[in-house]
């Protein structure tokens, strides 16, 4: 096991750069997710990891051996990094046992020892009943874990997921989720993890790389990227967000048209840059009176849904601008009615539109 | 994050292993200089011979002016395009309507037509043409013999094969297949809900037929247009057959004219070559700039069978319609070949002590001529296939997986070969291989080698689509199993094509053992094959061998049509269910 070390990795096609210099440390043991859009650059920098490509600048470092960097690349085959692909990569002519097997014949191990991994490799993702199936006879669930006992039974120093879960269904989805971390918890091998899901990257990582346009817009813990989004970008991408262009007015103020609101500034925007006001509807409160720290704003109701747990209530604030609520569901809003929008200040945040 | 020591982050950058992968790059090499020998070869000798005067070897562009000038070199080329243009309408004309006949109606016998159809299409059309030369030559042809019969003696003879028409005719016949299977498919393949859209919103049968479903198959009847044209233009058999006995020379028969002056004008006929490379060439970039812009043409819906159009009262009158064309490319002259190969002396006439296997056993064991040839054939064909597969095969991975820099540099000299009729391919290959260093005139492997270039382009392009359809992520997962490339291919990528491949081996198998233009120009006694003993053999007068020998190419070829088909989706069977499914991959 190693842990990875990424330094200003830049990847350029022809005149598109998919990869803008990025920097990214992965100790030992860790599960990083790299959180994104499609075309952020994330399946490029998995690519590049796994050694299918080489970088148009920077390295790539497993503790103190260089893998990859422009003047040569480690071909893939030599490097200890299992994959694991979206759709799986099960090879349709081999059975599940030869499928799981190949690493280590590869190897040329003795083979007492390839059954005997092999088995406790199968055990591990509950396949030993199926071990003599063609992929053909199995379902997308159990066929990912074929994928994930191939490449893990290789004992790889580094396990790379390109959206592992992305061709299961809904319920499979959240199930594997947590199946692919209490494997990860077993064996303690520094996992990276691919996806554009952001409940799977909260569930499974350590840390999260959230990324678009080619850069890393935030690197750290799953709370910090929730809780302290670095840029407006990130708190758009994780969960539900509310978000108010304006122009920053220093000391912790963001003007919004003609209304000037007050929230902690994060943005590191100098006085009159364009900075953005971001809320999550969950913190939004109607009517009931907010008190002294509370950015209130007259608003009409434009509609209203109940989901169950909560109702999902859109506020027109005037200048053609809205705010998404989150309201107990017990409340009623009727379209048109007019109300009272509270954006507590210590939920609030100024952030800069992205890095 | 102290895992990672300071230290290798101070310590300059060895140099990253890149080992020299010596098996890659023998096998690039080798793909090179076969690339080179079997393409790059013939056609750059047929440009430079072109370029020079046959008497003294100088530069010279006087073969150019000739071929300009004559008006004895310009006549067979607006024959040729007479030919060309002819077949493409006749070709277009019954296969289209056949095709939306067998994909879309309720007519009778669709499977029939649809197997009778394959039948003509590995029928050589040289083989079709001597049973019509049976049929329907003045005076003695059945067809003339049977109307004099019922029109009375002195009815005279209305049909003469060893014409323009005759020529037109035959091609046309055995042109249909190309336009009828290309269309036939389109219609297949085309996706049911983009009917079922239109009619919903009211429309009608002939008024869907009209705005959607015919244009939706207009881009495979042009391309089918433009095929059967090329078709006409390069055939070589049938104008040799039929034309040059009434002295009509085409371009082909023209070529093949060159090389039997003595002396023979080699260098002309280079020159002589390139009108028909232009215009087949031309066509060909039509096609695919054509194609290039209708990508709808391969839009496919749900494998469900698309709605039956009632003929009603129309089914019997169209199935005779339908059935005129099987008629008059495999069942007529079938009958003509093997009723004369089965007498002892056709001119004899019919009778049960005529009747007899004899030119059978002769040709396959009572002549050593016909029985070489046999033989040649069938090894020539097994090695030029097998060469051809592997050599396209190996063209198209390195292709799809770009595995060199200019990759797309030799998938396109493996298409070249398309452009380059048969009997142009001949004179290239007997320019480049008949003088020092590499002589091999007289020998198997300049036949396989010719062979095998000829159709270079099919087992390429067929290579291609099946590594399409495998996803590079099966061969990345062994890759990073610690598999190398060489192993990656042996064990993943070469047995996920396994079906695929025995499939194109056939592919090419088939076509090889029934082509007669690219060898006419190579063989020698010692390596004659059964199509050119028979084009040989056919002024020799001994028609009964002559009928022998066909039936007995018709039959080989039918025979591995018919093993071809089910064999090529037989491997694994059992494990594909879901392989395409798997292997298809989704963009990430």
């Amino acid at each position: 096991m190693s842990g990875i070390r990424i330094t200003n990795l830049r990847k350029s096609f022809g005149s598109y750069t998919a990869l803008r210099g990025i920097d990214l440390q992965v100790p030992n043991g860790t599960l990083l997710a790299l959180l994104g859009p499609s075309g952020c650059g994330k399946s490029t920098t998995l690519q590049l990891l796994a050694g299918f490509e080489t970088p148009t600048e920077g390295e790539i470092w497993a503790d103190d051996v260089l893998l990859s960097s422009p003047r040569g690349v480690l071909p893939p085959e030599r490097r200890g990094i299992s994959l694991v692909f979206q759709n799986y990569a099960v090879w349709p002519h081999k059975t599940v046992a030869e499928n799981v097997a190949f690493g280590l014949s590869i190897r040329r191990l003795p083979k007492a020892e390839i059954a005997e991994r092999l088995t406790r490799a199968l055990r591990t993702v509950r396949l030993e009943s199926l071990r003599d199936r063609y992929p053909s006879e199995l379902s997308g669930g159990q066929q990912q874990r074929v994928a994930l006992a191939r490449a893990l039974v290789v004992e790889p120093s580094i396990l790379l997921l390109d959206e592992p879960l992305s061709n299961l269904d809904a319920h499979l989805r959240e199930e594997m989720r947590f199946e692919i971390r209490q494997v990860h918890d077993l064996l303690g091998i520094t996992t990276v993890y691919v996806t554009h899901d952001q409940s799977e990257a909260l569930v499974t990582a350590d840390r999260i790389a959230v990324m678009q346009a080619g850069a890393v817009q935030q690197f750290g813990t799953p709370e910090d990227v929730f809780e302290r989004p670095a840029n407006a970008f990130v708190a758009r991408f994780i969960g539900s967000n509310n978000e108010l262009a304006g122009t920053g007015e220093g000391e912790g103020s963001i003007r919004i048209g003609d209304r000037v609101l007050t929230a902690p500034d994060r943005s590191g925007v100098a006085r009159g840059g364009s900075v953005s006001l971001c809320v999550r509807p969950s913190k939004v409160r109607l009517d009931d009176d907010g008190g002294l720290s509370c950015n209130s704003l007259p608003g009409t109701i434009v509609r209203s849904a109940y989901l169950g747990e909560h109702r999902d209530v859109l506020v027109d604030i005037g200048e053609g601008r809205t705010i998404r609520a989150f309201v107990p569901p017990e409340r009623r809003y009727g379209p048109g009615a007019v109300t009272t929008v509270h954006l507590p200040i210590d939920a609030c945040q100024i952030l800069a539109p992205s890095a | 994050m102290g895992v990672i020591s300071t230290s290798s982050r101070d310590a300059e950058a060895r140099p990253v292993m890149a080992r020299v992968p010596l098996v890659k790059a023998a096998v690039l090499g080798a793909v090179i200089l076969l690339l080179v020998l079997l393409v790059v070869q013939p056609f750059g000798w047929v440009l430079f011979n072109s370029l020079h005067d046959d008497a003294t070897g100088a530069w010279t562009l006087n073969n150019y002016a000739r071929v300009v000038q004559s008006a004895e070199l310009i006549e067979p080329l607006v024959n040729s395009l007479i030919l060309a243009a002819a077949t493409a309408v006749i070709a277009v004309g019954i296969g289209v309507p056949l095709a939306w006949l067998v994909s879309r109606t309720d007519l009778p016998l669709r499977r029939t037509i649809r197997v009778l159809t394959l039948t003509a299409f590995v029928t050589p059309s040289f083989i079709g043409a001597t049973g019509w030369i049976l049929l329907a030559a003045p005076n003695s042809g059945w067809l003339n013999t049977a109307w004099r019969w019922l029109a009375g003696e002195g009815a005279g003879t209305p049909l003469n094969i060893y014409s323009m028409a005759g020529a037109i005719f035959v091609c046309g016949i055995y042109t249909v297949p190309y336009s009828f299977t290309m269309v036939s498919s389109a219609l297949d393949e085309m996706a049911v809900e983009l009917e079922d859209a239109a009619t919903t919103l009211g429309c009608g049968v002939l008024r869907t037929m009209a705005s959607i479903t015919i244009p939706l198959a207009a881009p495979a009847v042009i391309a089918s247009f433009i095929l059967s044209f090329i078709q006409g233009l390069t055939l070589f058999g049938v104008p040799a057959f039929l034309l040059t006995p009434t002295g009509i020379p085409v371009v082909t028969t023209k070529l093949a004219e060159f090389y039997q002056l003595f002396p023979p004008e080699i260098y002309l006929a280079a020159a002589y070559c390139m009108p028909l490379l232009l215009v087949t060439g031309a066509l060909f970039w039509m096609r695919r700039r054509y194609l290039g812009r209708k990508q709808y043409v391969t839009i496919s819906g749900k494998t469900r069978a698309g709605r039956q159009i009632r003929l009603g009262g129309w089914r019997w009158p169209a199935l005779i319609l339908a059935l005129l064309v099987p008629l008059m490319s495999v069942f007529l002259p079938y009958a003509a070949l093997l009723l004369v190969s089965l007498t002892r002396a056709w001119g004899q006439g019919l009778s049960w002590e005529n009747l007899s296997l004899y030119w059978y056993w002769w040709a396959i064991f009572g002549n050593s001529e016909t029985h070489t040839a046999i033989v040649n054939s069938l090894v020539y064909s097994t090695l030029g296939a097998t060469l051809c597969v592997a050599l396209g095969t190996l063209v198209a991975y390195i292709v799809e997986r770009r595995l060199m820099v200019g990759a797309s540099l030799l998938g396109a000299v493996a298409t070249v070969p398309i452009v380059i009729p048969g009997i142009v391919l001949s004179v290239g290959f007997f320019a480049a291989y008949t003088r020092a260093p590499l002589n091999l005139y007289g020998t198997p492997l300049l036949l396989i080698a010719a062979f095998a270039a000829t159709f270079l382009p099919i087992a390429y392009s067929h290579g291609g689509s099946i590594l399409k359809g495998i996803g590079p992520e099966l061969e990345r997962a062994a890759r990073s199993l610690g598999a190398g490339e060489a192993r990656t291919f042996l064990s993943i990528t070469l047995p996920l094509m396994g079906g695929g491949l025995v499939s194109g081996w056939f592919l090419v198998f088939i076509p090889i053992i029934r082509e007669l233009s690219v060898a006419v120009f190579l063989i020698t006694p010692k390596t004659n094959v059964m199509t050119t003993l028979i084009y040989n053999a056919k002024d020799g007068g001994n028609y009964e061998a002559v009928c022998a020998m066909s039936v007995l190419l018709l039959l080989i070829t039918l025979f591995l049509v018919a093993v071809a088909r089910p064999l090529a989706g037989l491997t694994g069977a059992r494990r594909t269910s879901r392989k395409t499914a798997t292997a298809a991959g989704v963009p990430s």
